[in-house]
């Protein structure tokens, strides 16, 4: 007989409720649970399709998913200026411990695209994850910002989106349609993560023209997986793009059922 | 402000997010529909910003996805996408009626969205205004004139096109293509008149992210005629932003203007609460 699956509900959760999340509960009695821990900026908007895939797949299979989104960004309290690097991994300790309560499951494996899969290596120790499943991975801080500088520059002299060239004043503080504060670059420059010291995999969808330098997280026993067709993430024609994979869908699924056993 | 997330609907499968001022207030209710295919959050957050830019003015708002959309599912009901539409903003606006007490909304859409709350605004009763950006606009005489005119007499344009054709440089054809038919004109025409004889307070934004349908404010008249005199109607166009206003400036520009706009058509009532 197969177990009857309760609806994925949104909640409000940790101080003062300013984090909004979606809870995907277990078809049966979860043995395990995943916090689904989304990127920043516009790759939180372009892979929410997928997380929500992500989740109802693994919650149909019966493992408790929770997404949920950092304060300052998605439906959380706070203004995109106000996300911080320490911020987030603090709301990724209370969305865990959200997590294990509303699963009643204390086995946490943490899931994350881009910046997400950073802040879950960075949350790794704090918030107790078992496991880590990390998708093309930002480990470079200061190539990241350069890269999103870039495309803010880029985007200004877009004859795609802007009639006119806009001022250097119009795209300042801002990248690809977010506003970002001083601190959040900053952290992101003084970016160092440490190889996490549980059971990794790196999800690898990067473009060939882009560097693959996962040896950091492979020396210290991540294992590599490559996902094709390859991920656009930085693309300006692309931005307003969904990012979907079924691969992603099926690997990560493959993964968990490995947990189980 | 206060903001709580719902599962709701008839079949429960619409997914949204009330807002409510901090002080309860006689006003209509604000419903944001999707931005094509972005979950309710709308591109870089519009909605967000703006949902929470007018709880502070007073008015109670719902950002939802639509069926299907974001994290919404289907209601299994045999319906056109435009039944599905009007069935869904019913319920939205249900939603926020039982939350927030109003009896009136007004409907904000951005693209799709703002095709889907015409459908909308075409038969539900509870309807008071809506707020189309880069709603319906129609190629016109005048749009072609201040289109093609400057482009003729542009040399590095010239050199542009000749230079394409000769090298036969294509175009990415990898990305979706998700245009469709507008309705006739005549039909949308007629819709417009009848909003406007129901005593729904209409607001046309377009960005210059459109400009290859619409180039200047006057067009609106130009496709619509003597519609665009009414006092119950206003245009505007913001020609140096995008289509999904990716600018932060802009974005406080658009906010102000639906902040302004919503002012002036729904004003703020505070209401005493009696013992």
């Amino acid at each position: 007989m197969m177990a009857l699956q309760e609806e994925a509900l949104p909640c409000h959760f940790g101080s003062n409720n300013e984090l909004f999340g979606f809870y995907h509960a277990a078809a049966g009695v979860a043995r395990k649970a995943v916090l689904l821990c989304p990127p920043l900026g516009q790759d939180l908007i372009r892979s929410h399709r997928v997380y929500r895939q992500l989740a109802e797949t693994l919650a149909a299979e019966g493992t408790a998913a929770l997404r949920f989104d950092y304060y300052g960004s998605g439906d959380s309290a706070g203004r995109s200026v106000d996300v911080s690097w320490t911020r987030c991994i603090a709301d990724i300790i209370v969305a865990a411990r959200e997590l294990r309560a509303r699963s009643g499951c204390p086995v946490v494996i943490a899931f994350g695209a881009r910046l997400g899969g950073s802040l879950a290596i960075a949350a790794a120790a704090a918030a107790h994850f078992a496991e880590l499943i990390v998708w093309d991975p930002i480990l470079d801080g200061v190539a990241h910002v350069m890269q999103l500088d870039t495309l803010q520059a880029a985007l200004r002299l877009d004859p795609m989106r802007f009639v006119k060239p806009r001022s250097l004043q119009d795209v300042a503080g801002q990248w690809l349609g977010f506003a970002v504060g001083p601190r959040l670059r900053q952290q992101l420059i003084e970016l160092s993560l440490q190889p996490p010291a549980i059971r990794t995999l790196v999800l690898d969808s990067l473009p060939a023209t882009e560097a693959h330098d996962w040896d950091g997280l492979a020396t210290a026993g991540a294992s590599v997986t490559t996902l094709n067709p390859p991920t656009t993430w930085d693309d300006l024609d692309r931005l307003e793009h969904a990012i979907l994979s079924h691969e992603l869908i099926r690997t990560v699924s493959g993964r968990m059922r490995e947990v189980a056993r | 402000m206060k903001e709580s997330g719902f599962r709701f609907g008839r079949a429960r499968h619409l997914v949204g997010v009330v807002g409510l001022p901090a002080s309860p207030a006689d006003n209509v209710g604000v419903i944001v529909l999707n931005a094509g295919m972005v979950h309710r959050i709308g591109p870089f957050r519009l909605h967000v910003e703006l949902t929470r830019r007018l709880n502070s003015c007073g008015y109670p708002t719902l950002r939802f996805d639509l069926s299907t959309l974001g994290d919404s599912g289907a209601s299994a009901e045999l319906q056109t996408r435009p039944q599905q539409i009007r069935a869904d903003v019913a319920d939205a606006m249900t939603l926020l009626g039982d939350k927030s007490g109003c009896t009136g909304f007004v409907l904000v859409g951005l693209c799709s969205g703002a095709e889907n709350a015409h459908t909308a605004a075409c038969t539900e009763s509870r309807t008071a205004g809506a707020i189309f950006l880069d709603g319906y606009a129609y190629r016109t005489a005048g749009f072609m004139l201040r289109h093609y005119l400057p482009r003729l007499l542009n040399p590095s344009i010239w050199r542009g096109f000749l230079s394409r054709n000769l090298h036969h440089d294509p175009q990415p054809t990898d990305a979706p293509d998700f245009r469709h038919e507008y309705p006739q004109r005549s039909e949308i025409r007629a819709d417009l008149t009848g909003m406007l004889d129901r005593g729904l307070k209409l607001s046309f934004i377009y960005s210059g992210g459109v400009s290859k349908y619409f180039n200047h404010r006057r067009q609106f008249r130009e496709c619509f005629g003597g519609i665009a005199s009414h006092p119950g109607l206003s245009v505007s166009f913001l020609e140096d932003t995008d289509h999904t206003y990716i600018l932060g400036a802009d974005r406080e520009r658009l906010l102000d203007i639906v902040e302004d706009w919503l002012l002036h058509n729904f004003p703020v009532v505070a209401t005493s609460i009696s013992a």
